[in-house]
C-alpha cells in the first residue's frame, strides 16, 4: 500500500457530524452503517419525497460492479482511476477488479477527510496489485493526474471511473472540460465509466432541491443528452448511455423493478 | 488494554441490551461464532417474551429456572439448552414448526464450545463475551493510550503488561493468560480475517511497560503486522495536540450482518461495559472517526515506527 498524502497531524480537519454529508447520506441509502443522525434525517426526508432513492443508490452501486467486471474482464484493463470513492461498502472497485486480476492497480480520489481515512484503512490492495488514495477535488485535474502517475502507468490503458460524481459540480465548473482534462493524458484503449442522476423525474428533482437546501454539498442532475455528451470523442460500448439497470444487466429471476432516474455508460478512447 | 486486567472472579458488567431484531437466517455465516449466535437467539427470545407480556420471572417458572437464567439467555451470556428453548417457544405461543426449527437450529449452533472456554480459569465472564464478539467482527476499530492493543502484542510485551495488573499471580497463571492472548491473535491471519483498524497514542510507544529489548521486538512486530492487508495502525502523535477521546481507550466492533448494530467495548478495572444502543454508539463512532482523521496515516505511522525503532 502506498499513500500520497502527507501526515495529518496538527492541521487535521474537524469532522462535523451535525451537518448532512453526501458520502454518509449515500451510505445510509445503500444500507451501510457509517452515518450520523443528521445524515439519516435528510436521507429520510429525501426518501419520503422520492422513495426510489435507495433503488437509485443501489442501481448505481450495481452498475459499478458490472462496469468494473467488464473492464477488468473483457476489456483487459488493469489500471483504474476512481474519482468520488465514497465510504467503503460491498464490492468496491479494487475488490471487483482484483477478484478478476489480482495485479490490478487502483487509485481512489476523494476530497472528504472521513472518506479518505476509511478508504486508507479498509480499501487495501492484494499483495500483487496496488491501491493509492489521493486527497483532491474532482476539479483539481492536474493534481489528480500528477499524483495518480505515482501508481498508474499512463502509457498503458486506464479506466477513469466517475460514478455519481459529476453531478456534484455545477455547469459553471464545466464538467465536460474536467472530464476532457482527465482523459487527455490517457492512451488509446483507455475507458471512461460514468453514471449520474438525471432530471427526467419531477419528484426526484424536487427531492434533490430539498437535499441541496439542507446539506453541506449540492447535487445537479442533468438531462440524458448532457450525460451522453460527457462521452464526446469516445466510442460507446454497447448498449450506449442507458438507464442504470439496463447496462449489461446480469440474468435475474426477479421481475424488473422498473427504471430509476439515473443513467450510465462506458466509452473507449479510440 | 483489552484485557490486561483479567482479574479473578466473575464480575459481570452491565449486559448488552441488544435492541434491534436480528435476522437469524443470515447469522450462520462462517465468521459468526457461537457468541453472536447466542446474542441473536437471546434477542429473539426477549422479543417473543415481551410480545407475550411475560416477565423474566414468569418465563423462568415455565422452564423451572431462575429469572437470572432467563436474563442470561436473553443477553446471549450462556448457551441455551434446546429443551429450554422449546419450552419457552411453547410458552410464547410460537407454534409454527418452521419458526420453531429456525430458533432451535440457532440454539444448537450457539452451544458449540468456544475455543477460549479451556481458559475459563483465567477468563472472567465480562471478558469472555468480548472474545466472542471480537471473533465475530468484520471490523475491529480500537483506540489505545497506554498499551499496544492485545491483538498486536508480542508474547514478551503481553507478559510484561499482564504482570503489571496481576503482580501476585502464580507464574503458571501468568503463562495461561499470555497463552490465551497469543491464541486470540490467530484471528488476524485466519482466512476471512477481520479488519483491525487501530489508533495508538504515541505515549504507548514512548512509555513502554518493559525493557528495551522487549520494546524493540514489539516495534518490529507492529511494523510486520502493518504489512498485513487487514491491519491498519495509525499513531496519534503528541503534536496532534488535544483530541476528542478524553474519555480513554475504547473498541468498536462491527459485524458483517447488516442487522447487527456496532458494539462499543469499554474496559474498566474489573468489569466492562458493552454499549449497543445506537445513540450511545454513535458518540463513540464520531470520536473514533475524528481520531482517525487527526492521527498520522498508516504510511506515515510506519515511518514513525521505523524512526522509533532506530532510537529505542
Amino acid at each position: 500500500m502506498t499513500d500520497s498524502s502527507p501526515d495529518a497531524g496538527q492541521n487535521a480537519p474537524k469532522l462535523d457530524t451535525t451537518v448532512p454529508h453526501s458520502a454518509r447520506v449515500w451510505n445510509y441509502w445503500l444500507g451501510g452503517k457509517d452515518h450520523y443522525p443528521a445524515d439519516r434525517m435528510v436521507g429520510d426526508q429525501v426518501m419520503a419525497m422520492f422513495p426510489d432513492i435507495t433503488r437509485l443508490a443501489r442501481a448505481d452501486r450495481a452498475f459499478l460492479g458490472r462496469a468494473v467486471r467488464y473492464l477488468a474482464g473483457e476489456a483487459g484493463i488493469r489500471q483504474f482511476l476512481d474519482i468520488g470513492t465514497g465510504l467503503p461498502t460491498a464490492n468496491n472497485t479494487h475488490e471487483v477488479a482484483q477478484a478478476i486480476a489480482p495485479d490490478s492497480r487502483i487509485v481512489y480520489v476523494d476530497n472528504d477527510p472521513l472518506v479518505l481515512v476509511h478508504a486508507r484503512a479498509l480499501l487495501t490492495s492484494t499483495p500483487e496489485g496496488a491501491c493509492d488514495y489521493i486527497d483532491a477535488d474532482l476539479r483539481e485535474t492536474g493534481k489528480i493526474l500528477a499524483r495518480a502517475a505515482g501508481t498508474l502507468d499512463f502509457t498503458r490503458p486506464v479506466a477513469l471511473m466517475m460514478l455519481g460524481i459529476v453531478g456534484q459540480i455545477p455547469d459553471s465548473d464545466h464538467p465536460e472540460a474536467v472530464i476532457g482534462q482527465l482523459m487527455s493524458p490517457m492512451t488509446s484503449g483507455s475507458y471512461l465509466a460514468l453514471s449520474d442522476g438525471v432530471n427526467t423525474s419531477e419528484t426526484f428533482t424536487e427531492a434533490v432541491r430539498h437535499y441541496n437546501e439542507n446539506s453541506a454539498s449540492t447535487y445537479h442532475p442533468r438531462s440524458p443528452e448532457q450525460l451522453a455528451g460527457f462521452f464526446a470523442g469516445l466510442e460507446l460500448v454497447e448498449p450506449g448511455v442507458v438507464e442504470l439497470s439496463r447496462w449489461r444487466p446480469d440474468a435475474t429471476p426477479f421481475p424488473d423493478a422498473g427504471e430509476v432516474p439515473g443513467m450510465c455508460g462506458v466509452g473507449r478512447k479510440p | 488494554m483489552i484485557s490486561d486486567r483479567e482479574e479473578r472472579g466473575d464480575l459481570t458488567g452491565p449486559a448488552p441490551a441488544f435492541t434491534r431484531t436480528f435476522n437469524a437466517g443470515t447469522l450462520t455465516g462462517a465468521r459468526s461464532g457461537p457468541t453472536v449466535l447466542r446474542i441473536a437467539l437471546g434477542v429473539q427470545l426477549r422479543r417473543l417474551r415481551e410480545a407475550s407480556n411475560l416477565t423474566t420471572g414468569q418465563a423462568a417458572g415455565a422452564i423451572r429456572a431462575t429469572h437470572s437464567k432467563i436474563s442470561r439467555l436473553e443477553r446471549g451470556r450462556s448457551a441455551a439448552r434446546p429443551r429450554d428453548v422449546a419450552d419457552l417457544l411453547t410458552l410464547y405461543g410460537v407454534t409454527d414448526q418452521a419458526e420453531r426449527e429456525k430458533l432451535l437450529a440457532l440454539t444448537r449452533a450457539g452451544s458449540v464450545r468456544d475455543w477460549w472456554q479451556q481458559y475459563s480459569d483465567v477468563l472472567p465472564r465480562w471478558f469472555e463475551l468480548y472474545i466472542g464478539l471480537e471473533r465475530a467482527a468484520s471490523v475491529i476499530r480500537t483506540y489505545e493510550l497506554q498499551f499496544v492493543h492485545g491483538l498486536m502484542q508480542t508474547e514478551d510485551y503481553a507478559r510484561a503488561v499482564i504482570l503489571i495488573s496481576n503482580a501476585r499471580a502464580p507464574a503458571a497463571e501468568l503463562e495461561r493468560r499470555v497463552a490465551l492472548r497469543m491464541e486470540r491473535q490467530r484471528l488476524l491471519t485466519q482466512p476471512d480475517a477481520p479488519e483491525l483498524w487501530a489508533v495508538l497514542d504515541e505515549a504507548a510507544l514512548r512509555r513502554p511497560p518493559a525493557g528495551r529489548d522487549v520494546m524493540r521486538a514489539q516495534l518490529r512486530h507492529l511494523l510486520e503486522l502493518t504489512g498485513l492487508p487487514n491491519v491498519t495502525l495509525q499513531i496519534l502523535p503528541f503534536h496532534a495536540g488535544a483530541h476528542a477521546a478524553a474519555g480513554g481507550p475504547f473498541t468498536i466492533l462491527r459485524f458483517p450482518d447488516p442487522d447487527l448494530p456496532d458494539v462499543v467495548y469499554l474496559e474498566q478495572l474489573n468489569s466492562a461495559l458493552y454499549l449497543d444502543e445506537p445513540e450511545d454508539v454513535i458518540d463513540y463512532v464520531a470520536v473514533m472517526d475524528q481520531l482517525c482523521v487527526q492521527a498520522a496515516t498508516g504510511t506515515a505511522s510506519k515511518d514513525m515506527l521505523s524512526a522509533l525503532l532506530s532510537q529505542t
